[in-house]
């Protein structure tokens, strides 16, 4: 299977909706995709069962600010720079390109890297979905060495990161990132061909081109009502019902009577009724017409040690049922759980510390008077 | 007395108004189809007015003109940024046949800046004369966006001093003029303005000979505010999206409001739209112009098919509102009838020229600083203001009269960093000369 600037955009959409709000806009990584399918052809999409088992596979993607992608739109070279310092390393040549997130800007980044290299990109990815740090990843529970890790701008400049595990990965590639303009290019959790099958999240990249052009049938559709605290009332079919959306960088969970609906490690899309169009957590504004939609998430993530590292406690929520892989795509009541019964602790988001820079609270609209003077 | 105009494709509307405000006659004319000008004589003939003392006229042509791919400049863009922004080069992911018109050649040269000072590189004043060279001859205007430049806009015009140098003396549009963070639709939004140089020169020259003696002409802006003809010769992007907020600035000038969500019916559709601070709401993404995304500070519209179904402009409008119900509808445009609901003030079918007429000339200024404290805070609002003045004075503003109407700190939380957005807007009457 290739992709090529025909399929770009249903993956982009994908990748989009995996973003579960989250992982940056695409249009920026959309546009620098098209740009290098159109100087460099297509990528061949390859599934880990063909890669040598000694293959070097190299994960990357850009750890900080879209909103500094919005202005620094990259350059042509940073995969050239991280596949360097990787070899350079190993000894052996990058064979295959992996999308460490899948989700929001980082999938179509991979994708617009692997033509740069002009290597194939494996049909898998780290995450599954958007998470806000970098260790939330598939090759952090299965064991798979963080480092050598390696950072880099447009320019070449280079940041190497050895010895360290992903939550001091964490801390030092956010520490680097503030001299780096806010954003930098980054390959983390390097693999071998066999190590692929079993360490990452498959199928990610077939799953994210079926997504952008068929989704699940959504949880409510309806009108945000409320911003602060998501809020929205049911439209149509769903007329009288009210959801309430948790967020912090991505959607977390969907609450109807206090019951989920959907809760992290599900993906929580919203997508906008009149363009069709993902809406990411910093354009949730009144009055938008949305359906909500939930994809399951790869089942790793649903296991006692994925829920640790990415499940709805990792982001603060408390007191909500585990999510069951099982849930149905679109139940036909709110599933019962402890959250409905009467008392049930309430749900809240904390900021999560040393994560991801906190989510702006959309475009804000002035205030009538508040600025004039 | 003063009078506004407002062309539209079908008709063109022309308001004759006490030097107060107060409305003493409207008339409406149709547009003789390719000649703005001659529509607006003949709009002005119609009011039989007595000898006026300002014009102000909504031309809505440079749209149109982009729309159409008619009487466009061919651009030669200068991106300044080297390899950190070149993922997507200029012009790439353009309409084909718009690009065919506009472009005359694109470079990406090396420097500009990043959100910290020690992040900036150098301006490769080489490889900007080098690239001015080569398209001596083909240019006929230059579009300059520096990396950042809503930071620090230095090397934009360092760039322009260059090429200004090596081509002489033709149209240069600068990105920090335009926009805000957003290279991309900078970008686009400064290659625009300078591909709509010709056709703006062209009419401002026009528009003046034809309302000879009339001195105080003025047209109008995607912010609601006016400019004078020399300002729009030079500016000629900031008229893109004046349309609707001349339609806006009236809808609140024959209301009294300052915050109001407003359909503007049309013959074949609805536009939506929203007042704020008097001010038109303005679109935070998503705006298009000829089939591109730009980075230009014009209302925000949600746009309804005709025959009007009401679910369907009730969601519209409520879209527009800041929350459940909380602004009042008010209902203007050749159309209005069709929608029952909402305020109906009189003259509303000539908003556009209303909104025109009672419109002051206008400035603005933008800049995203980093803040260690609030302490800094008025010292650096302070400077912004002062260039939002210079601004409005520029457009054509009394420089006795200017006042500031808006002047906002917005903490933006998604930058690594203690930044700020300051803008300030500045509005007055014209000057008189």
């Amino acid at each position: 299977m290739r992709i090529d600037t025909g399929s770009l955009p249903a993956y982009a959409r994908g990748c989009a909706v995996l973003g579960s709000g989250g992982g940056g806009p695409v249009t920026i990584a959309r546009a620098a995709a098209l740009q290098a399918l159109y100087d460099h052809g297509p990528v061949r999409v390859v599934q880990p069962g063909e890669l040598d088992p000694e293959l070097l596979v190299m994960p990357v993607g850009s750890a900080g600010s879209s909103a500094v992608m919005s202005e620094r739109v990259g350059g042509t070279d940073e995969p050239v720079h991280l596949r360097r310092q990787i070899e350079r390393r190993y000894g052996t040549p990058v064979g295959a390109v992996l999308a460490s997130e899948i989700g929001g800007a980082n999938g179509c980044l991979a994708l617009a890297w692997a033509a740069r290299l002009g290597l194939p990109l494996v049909d898998a990815d780290g995450m599954s979905r958007a998470f806000p740090r970098m260790n939330q990843t598939v090759m952090e529970l299965r064991g798979i060495s963080a480092t050598p890790a390696v950072m880099c701008d447009g320019r070449g400049r280079t940041v190497v990161i050895e010895h360290v595990d992903g939550r001091w990965l964490e801390r030092l590639v956010r520490a680097a990132l503030e001299p780096f303009g806010g954003q930098a290019a980054t390959t983390e959790y390097v693999m071998r061909g066999h190590q692929v099958a079993s360490a990452t999240a498959l199928g990610s990249v077939t799953r994210a081109l079926r997504l952008g052009t068929e989704l699940p049938a959504p949880l409510v559709s309806g009108k945000i009502a409320e911003t602060g605290s998501i809020v929205i009332e049911g439209l149509g079919a769903d007329l009288g019902r009210l959801v309430r959306i948790e967020a912090g960088t991505e959607f977390l969970a969907v609450l109807e009577d206090g019951a989920p609906l959907a809760v992290v490690p599900d993906v929580i899309a919203l997508l906008d009724a009149r363009t069709g169009e993902v809406v990411d957590t910093e354009h949730v504004r009144y009055g938008l017409r949305v359906s909500v939609v939930r994809v399951p998430c790869d089942p790793v993530w649903y296991t006692e040690e994925g829920l640790r590292l990415a499940g709805p406690e990792a982001f603060g929520l408390t007191g909500l049922a585990v999510p069951a892989r099982g849930l149905p795509d679109t139940p036909s009541a709110p599933p019962a759980g402890p959250g409905a019964a009467p008392g049930a602790p309430r749900v809240r988001a904390r900021s999560e510390a040393g994560g991801a820079p906190p989510a702006s609270g959309g475009p804000r609209r002035p205030e009538a008077g508040e600025v004039a003077r | 007395m003063k009078a506004g105009v407002d062309i539209g494709p079908t008709n063109t509307d022309a308001a004759l108004l006490h030097d107060a405000g107060a409305v003493l006659a409207t008339v409406k004319v149709a547009s003789v189809p390719g000649d703005p000008v001659a529509s607006v004589t003949a709009a002005l003939g119609r009011l039989a007015a007595p000898p006026l003392v300002q014009v102000a006229v909504g031309l809505h042509g440079a749209a149109s003109a982009v729309a159409g791919r008619r009487g466009l400049c061919r651009v030669a863009a200068l991106r300044i940024g080297g390899q950190e922004a070149q993922a997507i080069r200029p012009l790439f992911g353009w309409p084909d046949d718009l690009r065919r018109a506009v472009e005359a050649g694109s470079a990406v040269v090396d420097g500009g800046g990043g959100l910290d000072r020690a992040d900036w590189t150098p301006l490769d004043r080489d490889a900007v004369a080098r690239f001015a060279a080569s398209v001596a001859g083909r240019a006929q205007a230059v579009a300059v966006t520096g990396l950042f430049s809503p930071l620090d806009a230095e090397q934009e015009q360092e760039a322009a001093e260059i090429v200004r140098a090596e081509l002489g003396d033709l149209p240069i549009a600068l990105s920090a003029d335009l926009g805000s963070l957003g290279l991309l639709e900078r970008e686009n939004a400064t290659v625009l303005d300078a591909a709509l140089s010709g056709f703006a020169a062209d009419m401002a020259a026009r528009l003046a000979s034809a309302l000879a003696p009339v001195t105080a002409v003025h047209v109008t802006r995607g912010d609601g505010t006016l400019m004078s003809l020399e300002h729009l010769a030079r500016h000629p992007g900031l008229s893109l999206g004046s349309g609707p907020a001349s339609m806006l600035r009236g809808a609140g000038a024959l209301t009294g409001l300052a915050d109001a969500v407003v359909a503007d019916v049309g013959a074949r559709r609805v536009r939506v739209g929203a007042l704020a601070g008097g001010f038109p709401e303005e679109a935070v993404a998503g705006a298009r112009i000829g089939g591109v995304p730009v980075g230009l500070r014009i209302p925000e519209l949600v746009r309804v098919a005709r025959p009007v179904e009401p679910a369907e402009l009730a969601e519209a409008v409520d879209r527009m509102q800041p929350g459940a119900g909380r602004l009042p509808l008010v209902v203007v445009g050749g159309g209005a009838h069709a929608v029952p609901d909402g305020l109906h003030p009189e003259h509303a079918t000539a908003a556009g020229a209303i909104g025109a007429a009672t419109s002051p000339v206008g400035g603005q200024y933008e800049r995203i600083v980093r803040l260690a404290g609030r302490a800094d805070l008025p010292a650096a609002m302070e400077a912004v203001v002062e260039q939002a003045r210079a601004s409005a004075v520029r457009a054509g503003a009394d420089p006795l009269h200017v006042r500031i109407v808006e002047a906002a700190d917005t903490p933006l939380d998604y930058l690594p960093g203690p930044f700020v957005r300051l803008r300030a807007r500045a509005a007055g009457p014209p000057a008189r000369l």
